[in-house]
């Protein structure tokens, strides 16, 4: 009956683990084997030909169909039925839930006691999920994104944790970038954004880009071009509202007293920033200094709808520039607050 | 429209080719599969009509054209392409991309109804600036160092300016990423049937698996019926590299990048390596594709990546 089943390759007779230790027929397995059996069922019903030449394969008189679904389920399941399953939780975006859960308490203790972050205007936050916020930024590591990324979840569940947005060369840094996408961290491009905020997960984008990562100290809190309107454009295209918010603190934690463009060519990076740690007292040199952090939330802005595509830019431009003025309001606001850069 | 019979294949004699050719002939009893490469596959001895053919002879394009008009070829399935690059780079380039032109040239002679052209989402190239999915419209990039992505990268060009001057030809190319299974024998498999895998030194990216069963159930339906366009064909639900080495019980060898490099460019000198140049940069960075629009249309794998990979790994073990 199954003489005609291209499926039963020589080589592809049920592979079973061959390790005794990794054969345990526990409840979990018979588990997985009903699981499989479910999954059968489902497959099944998906690959009955319709019409056209599969309706001249050999196996139609009958049920022999189901058979050669059975066959390849069951020894898909056997085939993987041993092997250890541990940590693999991961997204499509490669944010290790595990990793974030055991991070919490340090993160927790970080907002707390390390950069003692005050947080206002959370009555702001938009009631519904998702929604891009906007920030500025400075320093090399993304500190701010993390923290940002915590206080949300941590305020506000309702929002699925939000995914800060990297600059491109920091996914070039090794250690930094797998860390930074298993907590959830994501290339910054409209591709990334738009298939988060399509499949319901809030952004966080620093629209400043290189040029506020590479600020220097005596930049610190003057916020840069927002690039060329990308983030107000996605907010458009996926009908979310920008959420501002001004981050006070994180401009210090690393102060870049100056940059060096030739030692950094020649280590491969876009710019070596000379801080009064870094790279004096060498790796040590990475750790962010305890500064005083302040979070301004601003109330949501809802982007303009674009009806003429002839003043589409101008548009676009102008929100861009009117949501820089926002974040650099509240960036004042937070400024106004504090007394000095540790409390 | 006249029903299906006659389905040509250049460069069929590979382990993928020759369990695609059987499946065909499974289908139906009226189905004839005209074979075309350099040797014979004995298994398929009998079952299949083959013609020898030097893609890379002058005359293989005229050769072509009066073998497809004869047999009034209804799909011709390209798949001549190097499943490991080999150290020739001129050979390699004279098989893939003049290769693939004459083709080209002969399908557009004969008047060829279809084509179906293999072709790799490695062409996107493995990049730190890539999103996160790579969809079907996105650059392709390629790999400088790597001359049989290069080469592809070229055919595939080469085929968006064909296509668009021969609108008579449905052409359907199908990218697929990584497919590893127990009959595959190319570089990637061998690479990752050792047990201790080379990494590259704090970089850990999501890898995307096809299962080689997966990848046969695409192509036959691509061929048995009418897909026009540029699938990425690839696994579900990407995994870490990590993560997969770890859940195939082999170890992790993280070598620094400089390092790593220069040993496997020695290795890429002495002849000795059969993986392309850049390899390890599809380690590196990013470069998982899309699949959606795939799936959509050609039904969802059914081994996603993790059991593309365990199924792979039980299958070596003994």
């Amino acid at each position: 009956m199954t003489t005609n089943d291209h499926r039963s390759h020589p080589e592809n007779v049920i592979p079973m683990p061959s390790r005794e230790e990794d054969i345990e027929l526990d409840a979990e397995s018979l588990d997985t084997l009903r699981e499989a059996l479910d999954d059968l069922r489902r497959e099944i019903r998906l690959r009955v030909p319709e019409e056209g030449l599969r309706d001249q394969s050999p196996w139609d008189a009958g049920s022999d169909l189901d058979i050669v679904g059975l066959v390849d389920g069951l020894r898909k399941r056997l085939a993987t039925l041993g092997m250890r399953e541990r940590g693999v939780e991961v997204d499509d975006f490669g944010l290790d839930e595990e990793l974030v859960k055991r991070a919490g308490p340090v993160l927790d203790w970080m907002q707390s006691s390390y950069w003692r972050i005050d947080v206002a205007g959370l009555e702001h936050l938009p009631s519904s999920s998702p929604a891009l916020f906007v920030s500025n930024r400075a320093g090399i590591l993304p500190w701010d994104g993390l923290m940002l990324a915590h206080v949300i979840r941590n305020q506000a569940p309702r929002f699925e944790r939000p995914r800060p947005m990297l600059a491109d060369w920091l996914v070039t840094l090794p250690f930094v970038q797998a860390f930074a996408a298993r907590m959830g961290g994501v290339r910054a491009c409209r591709e990334n954004a738009d298939r988060l905020l399509r499949t319901g997960r809030s952004v966080i984008a620093f629209p400043e880009g290189a040029k506020g990562a590479t600020k220097t100290f005596r930049e610190r809190y003057r916020l840069k071009r927002f690039g060329r309107g990308g983030v107000v454009r996605a907010a458009i295209e996926n009908r979310v509202p920008i959420v501002p918010v001004g981050l006070v603190g994180p401009e210090e934690a690393h102060p870049v007293l100056f940059k060096s463009h030739r030692a950094a060519r020649w280590i491969g990076l876009p710019f070596l920033p000379i801080t009064p740690t870094f790279p004096l007292m060498g790796p040590l040199g990475a750790i962010p200094l305890p500064t005083k952090w302040i979070m301004v939330f601003g109330e949501p802005i809802t982007p303009p709808a674009l009806t003429d595509p002839a003043t589409e830019a101008l548009a676009i431009s102008q929100a861009n520039a009117a949501l820089r003025e926002r974040i650099q309001a509240l960036v004042d606001v937070g400024l106004d607050r504090r007394d000095s850069v540790w409390d | 429209m006249k029903p299906l019979n006659r389905i040509a294949v250049t460069g069929l004699n590979s382990p993928h080719g020759i369990r695609l050719v059987e499946r065909l002939l499974s289908r139906g009893p009226n189905l004839r599969v005209i074979g075309l490469d350099l040797q014979r596959p004995l298994r398929l001895a009998g079952k299949i009509d083959f013609h020898a053919l030097d893609l890379t002879s002058p005359t293989a394009d005229v050769v072509l054209a009066e073998r497809l008009a004869a047999e009034g070829v209804d799909v011709l399935v390209h798949m001549a392409f190097r499943s490991s690059p080999t150290p020739d780079i001129e050979e390699d380039h004279e098989l893939e991309t003049i290769g693939s032109l004459h083709v080209m040239n002969a399908a557009a002679a004969a008047k060829l109804p279809r084509l179906v052209v293999s072709s790799t989402t490695m062409l996107y190239g493995a990049r730190p600036d890539n999103p996160n999915y790579l969809s079907e419209s996105h650059a392709l990039r390629g790999h400088p160092d790597a001359h049989c992505v290069q080469n592809r990268v070229e055919v595939e060009n080469l085929l968006a300016d064909w296509s668009a001057r021969n609108t008579a030809t449905e052409v359907t190319i199908l990218r697929s990423g990584w497919v590893i299974g127990p009959s595959r024998g190319d570089y990637v498999s061998r690479f990752f049937e050792a047990p201790v895998i080379p990494t590259v030194l704090g970089f850990d990216p999501l890898l995307q698996l096809l299962h080689e069963d997966d990848l046969l159930d695409v192509y036959e339906e691509s061929i048995l019926h009418s897909h026009p366009g540029i699938w990425n064909v690839v696994g579900r639900e990407a995994r870490p590299l990590s993560t997969l080495v770890a859940l195939g019980g082999k170890r992790r060898l993280a070598l620094p990048s400089p390092l790593l490099y220069r040993m496997t460019d020695f290795a890429s000198i002495e002849q000795t390596g059969d993986r392309p140049a850049g390899f390890f940069d599809y380690l590196r960075y990013l470069w998982v594709a899309d699949g959606e629009s795939a799936w959509a249309e050609f039904g969802s794998p059914l081994y996603s990546t993790q059991e593309a990979w365990s199924s792979f790994v039980a299958s070596r073990r003994g």
